[in-house]
């Protein structure tokens, strides 16, 4: 299978994210999914250039599915807020035909065009329906066994359903499958599903604040051994966000690691922790490796 | 922000009232209305589901449902200047549970764009913007990024196309908006 990719602006760039690409392209690599960068990429322009003006948001974000359409792949991305600009100018396109002649004079000027027959899919939702967990357990090396995990499936994946076609959000069970596939226990607890005011960072930086402190309240009580996100901005706020909480409402013993959904799945199939990054992200990921270090490989696996 | 308006403080309704006829556009609705993805702002019941939902309203007194209900009196002067537009953190869960499909996130869009028009845009966003017409991304590729990603085995990361970023903005008209704010110092 080979696929056109767009990693985003922040997965490949900020240190605690680079893991999430770096376990990205092994996960992909071991599953024979042959993966082509979008050429010299640019911003999708998500919720916050949409916010600004939505007519120049579309157009940047079919600026990339046009690259991808010259190439005639489908594209991937592990990046939700991209995944959801993607979804999003298709859908608008297939429902305003007005729309599409819009994006289309203005990506002319740039000697580009989009006819719209880019499928984009969610890094999650793709290894789970067009990958299949059959397949995923086939490699499994390193059973999980013993480990609680608190997912978050984030806000732009999911919502809205009717744009992004994965699941209804307000019970989804897909990523947990895949998940509770490698041995572990994905718990369900209060707030996972909640919103974490990502993208009020940056603009609204006190309410972001204030969210975020009770999702990782939610996440504190739950007592998962790590919290597992599909978002570069529910990571961001849950990983580099602690130290922020922790000081400004003076909560003490926030220590819970946050890893990228494919680091688990690269753990899964034998990558070292070092080689997906996760020693660079911002709360430590030690008492995870450590306690997965302590569980007893698979019989017979092999990488 | 200076004031969160948080729970502690409440803002009362007596704040905005009461409304007079000068106040009111009754235009401003249907100006909503009519633009891509505002279609559902006329089947609103002012039910609330909205409001109940929200994660901002879960910490400050920010109500989705109060600025649905603002529009559509036609308050159009309040609501674009307002800060409550920008209090929506695009979490879709308003969107994804009203029974009659007003899709407030969309309505959002729509205000905010009506707003950054009369000079009222968020500064964070507006910052984000001005990043990505200069670098063409959110976070400017740099030497360091690169020296990261080679440590991880990752391949460098490739140049944006900027000749077409620049063609884009400027065929959108985003030039022009970015135009508007130019010399204003962050506050």
């Amino acid at each position: 299978m080979k696929m056109a990719i767009a990693w985003g602006c922040l997965v490949p760039s900020r240190r605690s994210l680079l893991g999430y690409e770096a376990a990205t392209r092994k996960v992909l690599e071991h599953l024979d999914v042959e993966i082509v960068d979008v050429p010299n990429e640019t911003c999708c322009a998500p919720f916050w250039m949409q916010s600004l003006d939505i007519a120049t948001s579309r157009a940047m974000a079919a600026r990339n599915l046009a690259k991808a359409e010259e190439m005639g792949l489908d594209m991937l991305t592990p990046c939700s807020g991209c995944f959801h600009s993607y979804k999003r100018v298709n859908h608008t396109i297939e429902k305003y035909p007005g729309v599409h002649d819009q994006i289309n004079n203005i990506l002319r000027t740039a000697g580009l065009r989009y006819e719209g027959t880019v499928e984009a899919f969610h890094l999650v939702d793709f290894l789970y329906n067009q990958i299949g967990l059959d397949v995923i357990q086939s490699k499994i090396v390193k059973d999980f066994e013993g480990i609680d995990l608190g997912l978050r499936y984030g806000c732009h994946m999911l919502k809205p359903h009717e744009i992004l076609n994965i699941e209804y959000s307000e019970r989804p069970t897909f990523a947990d499958e895949i998940l509770e596939g490698l041995g572990a226990t994905s718990k369900q607890y209060t707030g996972r599903h909640r919103c974490c005011g990502g993208l009020l960072r940056g603009t609204e930086d006190d309410l972001a604040d204030e969210v975020l402190r009770d999702r990782l309240i939610d996440a504190k009580e739950a007592d998962v051994d790590a919290l597992v996100t599909v978002c570069s901005l529910c990571h961001i706020q849950h990983d580099m966000g602690q130290r922020i909480i922790k000081n400004k409402f003076g909560i003490e013993d926030l220590d819970i690691p946050v890893l990228h959904y494919p680091q688990l799945l690269a753990l899964a199939f034998g990558f070292s922790p070092k080689e997906i990054g996760l020693q660079q992200h911002t709360a430590s990921t030690a008492s995870f490796a450590a306690k997965l270090k302590a569980g007893a490989p698979v019989e017979g696996g092999g990488k | 922000m200076t004031n969160m308006g948080q729970t502690d403080e409440i803002r009362t309704q007596r704040d905005d009232a009461p409304i007079r006829d000068e106040d009111v556009d009754r235009a401003f609705k249907y100006e909503v209305a009519n633009q891509v993805g505002g279609e559902g702002l006329l089947r609103c019941l002012k039910c609330g589901a909205c409001s109940g939902g929200c994660p901002v309203g879960a910490v400050t007194d920010y109500r989705p449902r109060k600025v649905l209900g603002n529009v559509l009196l036609g308050l159009k002067d309040l609501v674009l200047s307002s800060e409550d537009i920008w209090m929506c953190a695009a979490c879709f869960t308003c969107e994804e549970r009203c029974v009659q499909e007003v899709n407030f996130t969309d309505i959002v869009t729509i205000l905010r764009n009506m707003a950054v028009k009369e000079g009222h845009a968020a500064e964070g966003y507006l910052e984000m913007a001005k990043t990505v017409v200069e670098h063409g991304r959110v976070v400017p590729m740099t030497f360091a990024v690169n020296k990261m990603r080679d440590k991880l085995d990752l391949p460098p990361l490739q140049e944006p196309a900027m000749d077409e970023i620049a063609k884009i903005i400027q065929a959108s008209g985003f030039d022009k908006i970015l135009a508007l704010y130019k010399g204003r110092d962050r506050t």
